[in-house]
């Protein structure tokens, strides 16, 4: 047989490279802003463009889909067509992805400052943009499937599988999750409410960490890592069971996210128990990286590549040690809701998926270049500054994590809290939050100086975009095979169409096992009487809640604990969620939890609280929200949002949605009226009014009837 | 906590089919993984570093 020649596409991987640098300077840029605002509020700019609400899905989006997203893409682009030995299936596929997913990341840096945002964590994007995610991430999978197909290489080598997985999954989490119903061009509703829509949404959330963070990672550990130490991976057989292992139990482990809410209390322990047992697959993972390296950590003192490799995997370690631990219910406790998740989830994204890149950029960029790195020197300046700055990112968010969900636990000999003012514990750790900003600035030093570094190797160098390659094609009919081949993996891993339904099979069992009876079995959602629908200005007020991305500092959901009922009342149930459509219990208590606010302060409190947040409360890092009176309330579209609650089951009356704007009319001037006695004048169409409304009716509806909740909650 | 669980009205089905669908998958890997041809695993681990090299092995 004649050996064929062909050639690797480097452009596509070089594109995605630098497409990779910019947008981790913009992220990062973006985060450290973030990080600036929740010390001194100014930096929030006074425009309602740039308020940490809005500025902190953009930096989340940023960094996972645009800097992690684009490396993924270089990884896989590079890996895949010399692990398959052959050319990328299609390159105007290539291209399509390419520029697709860049105004993808482009339309987010747009419509998340404007406020368009579903709410739901890292799938804040809005329906257009998803439809546009899905044909995206569909060229990319045939773009991949394609290639694999025509390889020349018979079997699949690990890093591959780990890429359908991701594929695969990735695929099946965003439309379950994209389930929204539009009501304009830029705003829908999700179908799911309360506690189902919390279930979907940290099922999503958690393996976006796992499918997105993880195991392409993982993928491009396997297949760079061996290439950088020039060995074998140290257990092939131990990246087998990791590979299946980690898919299968991953998707079980989303309920961690939500402890000690009103999600039913068997799906939270079997959360607790899959993430528990987690640790097995991910220090597998970890373990078989850095024996890879075994006898080889001579090579470790001198390569920089290597060097970030070794901190990647460490921090994988770390985070992944530190994940089940977090998941006990003990821990969790403390920990949730506090700075301390944040220190966990950037030793992740700062360790293991930054370092994992750089250490990648750096091997790779020169290679498809033909030519050495412009400076080692300033390379190894860039692993120092990198690690300083994990390090000085870290160690204060746990500082504050562990002080300030101490603070809010504790209380004196009499039995009171001893920090009943929630802004005492939020000034304790402002300390904490400098430090952490020098270290988010350290490491976007180090990302600068790495992107100068491989802008220089670029420019004094010409890229081999077509690099030569020769194989021998594949034979269709395998000749008489031995009784041990027909073992299924081996016969899977020449089958990838299979592989990837085994894998799509086994991710579906964890999450239909933990929705379907959460969705159709009555019992677990019980409802309440006393709990109706919002007012029609109400749910306006609530939209603007969403808009100025409120949930980012601000929870909504008290846990049973004495500590929190003392602070305040009475806990959650599940049954008063049941229209809320998207759930809003958020995910960090950067503020106080509002979901008793209701009733608790008055309407001029609240305005004079919204305008001025320091009038209200002394040394608040809160912005201020001066538009929400300027702006009139955009009320042609009440109609249209009744009808969509219609559709989504919530009870409102027949024919509602034209009476809707009388009935929000008079209640907008039963608060401006009542502002007014308060000697505060504010026309009674502002957008100020609908958001004092929807705050005053928080958590009311158990307030006023108490004995119609269930027994069982 | 342990009574959240039996007040399933028959969703217990889902808690027992996850256990027991858990451990199959676990045994299942298990016996792949032992048995396994040493051979197999060594071409297999090789892939990556043998790229630029036209691919001479043919294990099957």
């Amino acid at each position: 047989m004649q050996l064929e020649k062909f050639t690797y596409d480097n452009k596509i991987v070089r594109n995605f490279g630098i497409a990779t640098l910019v947008w981790g300077i913009i992220g990062m840029t973006v985060g450290l802003l973030a990080a600036m605002q929740l010390f001194k509020p100014a930096m929030n700019m006074g425009s309602q463009y740039t308020t940490f609400g809005r500025i902190r899905p953009l930096h989340t989006n940023a960094v996972i889909f645009a800097f992690v997203g684009n490396a993924i893409f270089m990884g896989v682009y590079y890996s895949l067509q010399r692990l398959l030995k052959t050319r990328m299936f299609s390159d105007v596929l290539s291209k399509i992805h390419f520029w697709g997913w860049q105004l993808i990341i482009l339309s987010a840096v747009i419509t998340l400052p404007l406020g368009f945002t579903t709410s739901h964590e890292y799938a804040e994007l809005e329906w257009p943009i998803d439809i546009a995610i899905t044909i995206i991430w569909v060229v990319f999978g045939v773009n991949m499937f394609g290639t694999i197909f025509k390889r020349r290489e018979r079997h699949l080598y690990v890093a591959i599988w780990f890429y359908i997985a991701t594929f695969v999954t990735i695929a099946v989490l965003h439309i379950v999750n994209s389930f929204e119903l539009p009501i304009s061009f830029m705003k829908s509703y999700y179908v799911y409410a309360g506690v189902q829509d919390a279930l979907v949404q940290w099922w999503y959330g958690h393996n976006a960490v796992a499918f997105f963070l993880t195991t392409p990672y993982l993928g491009m550990m396997y297949y760079f890592l061996p290439k950088m130490a020039g060995r074998p991976v140290y257990s092939y057989k131990l990246s087998i069971l990791h590979f299946w292992s980690l898919i299968f139990i991953y998707i079980w482990a989303g309920p961690h996210h939500l402890l000690y809410t009103s999600l039913p209390g068997w799906a939270q322990s079997l959360g607790v128990a899959f993430s528990i047992m987690l640790i097995a697959p991910s220090w597998g993972g970890m373990i078989n990286g850095l024996l890879t390296l075994r006898g080889a950590w001579d090579k470790v003192r001198e390569d920089v590549t290597l060097k970030f490799m070794v901190v990647a995997l460490t921090a994988y370690g770390m985070a992944t040690f530190e994940g089940p631990l977090l998941s006990l219910k003990q821990i969790n406790g403390v920990a949730h809701f506090t700075d301390w998740i944040v220190a966990h989830v950037h030793v992740g994204a700062l360790g293991w998926n930054g370092f994992l890149t750089f250490g990648v950029l750096y091997w790779l960029i020169p290679r498809i270049y033909k030519t050495e790195l412009y400076s080692k020197k300033l390379a190894g300046f860039h692993f120092w500054i990198g690690t300083l700055g994990i390090l000085f990112y870290a160690v204060p968010m746990y500082w504050a994590g562990f002080t300030q969900g101490l603070m809010w636990k504790e209380f004196t000999p009499e039995g009171l809290l001893k920090y009943p003012n929630f802004l005492a514990t939020t000034l304790q750790i402002i300390p904490m939050h400098i430090l952490r900003s020098i270290g988010g600035a350290l490491y976007l030093i180090g990302v600068i100086a790495m992107t100068y570094n491989l802008a220089k190797t670029m420019l004094g160098a010409k890229l081999l975009a077509n690099e030569p390659a020769e194989a021998m094609p594949l034979t269709k009919i395998i000749v008489e095979t031995s009784p041990a081949d027909k073992a299924w993996h081996r016969v899977l891993e020449r089958k990838p169409m299979k592989f990837m339904v085994l894998s799509l099979i086994i991710i579906l069992i964890g999450g239909m096992v933990e929705m379907m009876p959460t969705f159709t079995i009555q019992s677990n959602v019980p409802t309440i009487a006393s709990v109706k629908p919002y007012s029609a200005l109400e749910l306006q007020g609530r939209d603007l809640y969403i808009r100025e991305g409120c949930v980012n500092c601000h929870s909504q959901t008290v846990r049973p604990f004495r500590s929190e009922t003392e602070r305040y009342g009475e806990y959650s149930k599940a049954g008063e969620f049941v229209y809320d459509h998207p759930f809003l219990w958020g995910s960090k208590r950067t503020g106080p939890d509002l979901h008793r606010i209701g009733g608790k302060y008055s309407d001029a409190w609240h305005y004079n609280h919204l305008v001025d947040p320091v009038s209200m409360s002394p040394g608040s890092i809160m912005p201020p929200y001066a538009w929400l009176i300027e702006q009139k309330l955009d009320i042609t579209t009440t109609a249209s949002k009744i009808r969509a609650m219609q559709t989504l089951g919530v009870p409102y009356p027949d024919g509602y949605d034209k009476r809707a704007n009388d009935d929000l009319k008079v209640q907008a001037e039963k608060i401006a009226l009542d502002l007014k006695q308060n000697n505060i004048k504010v026309k009674s169409d502002r957008e100020i009014i609908a958001i004092i409304a929807y705050l005053q009716r928080l958590g009311t509806d158990i307030k006023a009837n108490k004995e119609t909740i269930p027994s069982n909650q | 906590m342990f009574n959240q669980i039996k007040d399933l009205a028959g969703g217990e089905i889902y808690l027992i089919t996850s256990l027991l669908m858990f451990m199959v998958f676990f045994v299942i890997v298990g016996v792949y993984l032992l048995k396994l041809s040493k051979k197999h695993i060594e071409v297999m681990s090789e892939i990556p570093l043998q790229e630029n090299q036209p691919n001479t092995h043919e294990e099957d």
